[in-house]
């Protein structure tokens, strides 16, 4: 059949072909956070009589800022949580909650064949399990909440075909920023990535939605990738009414692509970030670009020529909706165990049944006698909203997917690098030489 | 709509929401606060927003808007003041919040906006799609002809609020479809 795996899940949900390239597309699922949610909820009841289309097509989870760490977000996820129990919303809260893009996928809200958005442009993290989301300001959320639809443009399909054998102590993240490195932030702007091929086939779903986690620091409107017999098995761990419509699994999508974009997965190395945008990252060991962008640079404390691995580090985070599931935490704490970290470290499970997971195999007590923080599921230090915000000039090898100027606070300084680079950063108290990593990551596969 | 004011050059690419509103400020429910601390993400952009204090029109790089989705970005501009922003290109969700706030995301190619960019102010014809530049330079830009009917404070949600009932049409054939198997 002509036509990508994409295009025909889009075109199953295309409620009315729109002027200049807009569709009012279908969402089968709303995902509504404490941060961008109230305000357009607010306006709802404020406007249209508190009128939602579906609230069981709506989860509602509090994770930017859990618990809340001063009135306002108090306020914020107080207003999240009444607006849910008033309509029914299940909602996720303190406790039992997580970042929203991994619990949606733990708790099965996400399924082949679906649309989904959120005020939030990771959601196209869920794309890793053959579904279209993207992320949509306050409005169009709302708008997604009172009509079931959201107005947007038709995105062109670049297929990103990663094949060959990714090799240790590379991971899913170095694939990420790969891809982002190889489009640049704002190469794949109106496009949906569609990843495909053998590496992408062997990935876990752990590992798919670390990939299409990054999908719009491209730039692109999302990612994603055609379900299979791995997606299959994840959904059937949940609950075989979680394995979602057949036919998108046996989809045969031999269709034309915008543009594809190759990738040898086999010469992928492990990757850290020296600017401000997710785009500018270089191989461990490699040096600063001498044609390096000079705001970011100086931003950043760097010279064109440098080695990072000559930079002295403030702290290390681990975690975010890229890298806080199980086998992030397994990657980091193979690194960490039995060593003691040199710079403060915070790891943040994505979700409390993560915690609880890492726990049972007692990962926690390898990040703690590590002397590391060993946290609740949230976003965490990655956004400088609520613990592990830096100061001006403050350095942070973080695991997350935003490296932007003041993104963990004004001034402070954010590498980006995968679990293993991290903890072996943290141990280090600067980012590893490929040497120093081959010693630390040991037999540190990230599975 | 005729947009006429100083303007404010940031010459940088992929200045994204963060630096426009940095998360710190995103704890409100009203968006009414976010104007003052517009630009604070980033001291380069707070200096040059303090020596152009009169501004309306933002004049900035490509991919302008870029990262998070947050809507509060266009709500601190359009609380400080600002009612359009020229580049050469939006990240997706910022030109489509920037439509459903009002204010107005001009695309110029990268030689129109550093025209824009190295004058004092501009004139803005919303309806006629053109800037003039006080040095009387005139350049054609597109709006999408849709969201431009957004512009209109609360355009967006009435919009799709219309169409409830062709959604819920669609819907009911299309579960009645997947009853039958044939989806």
């Amino acid at each position: 059949m002509s036509g990508t795996y994409f295009d025909a899940l889009w075109e199953s949900h295309v409620v009315e072909a729109l002027p200049d390239g807009n569709d009012l597309l279908f969402i089968d699922r709303v995902v509504a956070h404490e941060i961008t949610t109230p305000p357009g909820a607010a306006q709802i009841e404020r406007e249209f009589e508190d009128m939602l289309y579906d609230p069981s097509a709506i989860v509602a989870v509090n994770d930017h800022v859990s618990p809340a760490n001063d009135a306002a977000t108090a306020l914020q996820a107080r207003h999240l949580r009444r607006w849910a129990k008033r309509h029914g919303i299940r909602l996720f809260d303190v406790g039992d909650n997580g970042i929203c893009h991994v619990l949606v996928p733990e708790r099965g809200f996400v399924r082949p064949g679906m649309t989904l958005c959120c005020g939030d442009s990771h959601t196209c993290t869920l794309g890793a399990f053959g579904a279209i989301a993207f992320g949509v300001g306050t409005t169009a959320q709302a708008g997604a909440m009172l009509a079931g639809c959201v107005v947007v443009k038709r995105p062109n399909v670049m297929r990103i075909r990663i094949d060959g054998n990714l090799r240790a102590p590379a991971t899913a993240k170095d694939v990420a920023l790969t891809v982002v490195r190889t489009l640049g932030a704002d190469g794949g702007r109106g496009c949906a990535l569609e990843y495909c091929g053998t590496a992408v086939d062997a990935m876990s779903m752990g590992e798919r939605m670390t990939l299409c986690n990054m999908a719009i620091e491209a730039g692109a409107t999302t990612g994603l990738i055609r379900p299979d017999g791995v997606t299959r098995a994840y959904l059937r761990e949940l609950g075989e009414a979680f394995a979602g419509e057949a036919n998108w699994y046996d989809y045969d999508c031999d269709g034309t692509y915008a543009k594809t974009i190759e990738i040898d997965a086999s010469e992928i190395v492990p990757l850290v970030t020296w600017g401000t945008s997710p785009a500018q990252s270089i191989p461990l060991g490699a040096l600063v670009p001498e044609n390096a962008n000079a705001e970011s640079a100086a931003y950043m404390d760097v010279t064109g020529g440098e080695a990072l691995e000559e930079l002295d580090i403030d702290q290390v985070f681990i975690g975010s909706c890229t890298n806080s599931r199980l086998h992030d935490l397994r990657a980091a704490a193979r690194v960490l165990r039995g060593r003691r970290v040199s710079v403060p470290t915070i790891v943040t499970p994505g979700s409390q049944a993560v915690k609880r997971a890492a726990e049972s195999e007692g990962l926690h007590d390898v990040f703690q006698d590590a002397g590391a923080l060993w946290t609740h599921s949230s976003c965490g230090p990655c956004l400088g909203m609520s613990m592990g915000v830096l100061a001006k000039g403050m350095r942070c090898v973080s695991t997350s997917n935003r490296n932007f100027p003041g993104r963990m606070g004004a001034g402070g300084r954010v590498h980006l690098a995968s679990p293993i680079v991290a903890a072996a950063s943290a141990v280090l108290g600067h980012i590893p030489k490929p040497a120093e990593l081959e010693q630390l990551a040991g037999d540190a596969v990230c599975a | 709509m005729r947009i006429t004011g100083n303007v404010l050059s940031m010459p940088f690419d992929n200045i994204d929401t963060d630096q426009i509103i940095p998360a710190v400020h995103l704890t409100v429910i009203e968006p009414g606060e976010l104007g003052a601390h517009v630009f604070t993400g980033h001291a380069q952009l707070a200096s040059r927003l303090q020596a152009a204090p009169q501004a309306c029109v933002v004049v900035a790089g490509a991919d302008f808007g870029c990262g998070s989705s947050r809507e509060h970005a266009v709500w601190a501009l359009r609380e400080r003041g600002f009612r359009a922003v020229i580049a050469p290109s939006f990240a997706r969700i910022f030109s489509e919040n920037a439509y459903n706030n009002g204010v107005v995301p001009i695309v110029l190619t990268p030689s129109e906006v550093q025209a824009c960019a190295a004058c004092e102010s501009v004139e803005i014809d919303v309806e006629r799609e053109t800037v003039t530049t006080d040095r009387g330079e005139r350049f054609s830009f597109r709006l999408d002809p849709l969201r431009k009917t957004f512009l209109a404070g609360g355009g967006y949600l009435n919009y799709v609020h219309a169409k409830i009932p062709a959604i819920r049409a669609w819907a009911a054939a299309r579960v009645s479809l997947r009853d039958s198997n044939r989806l």
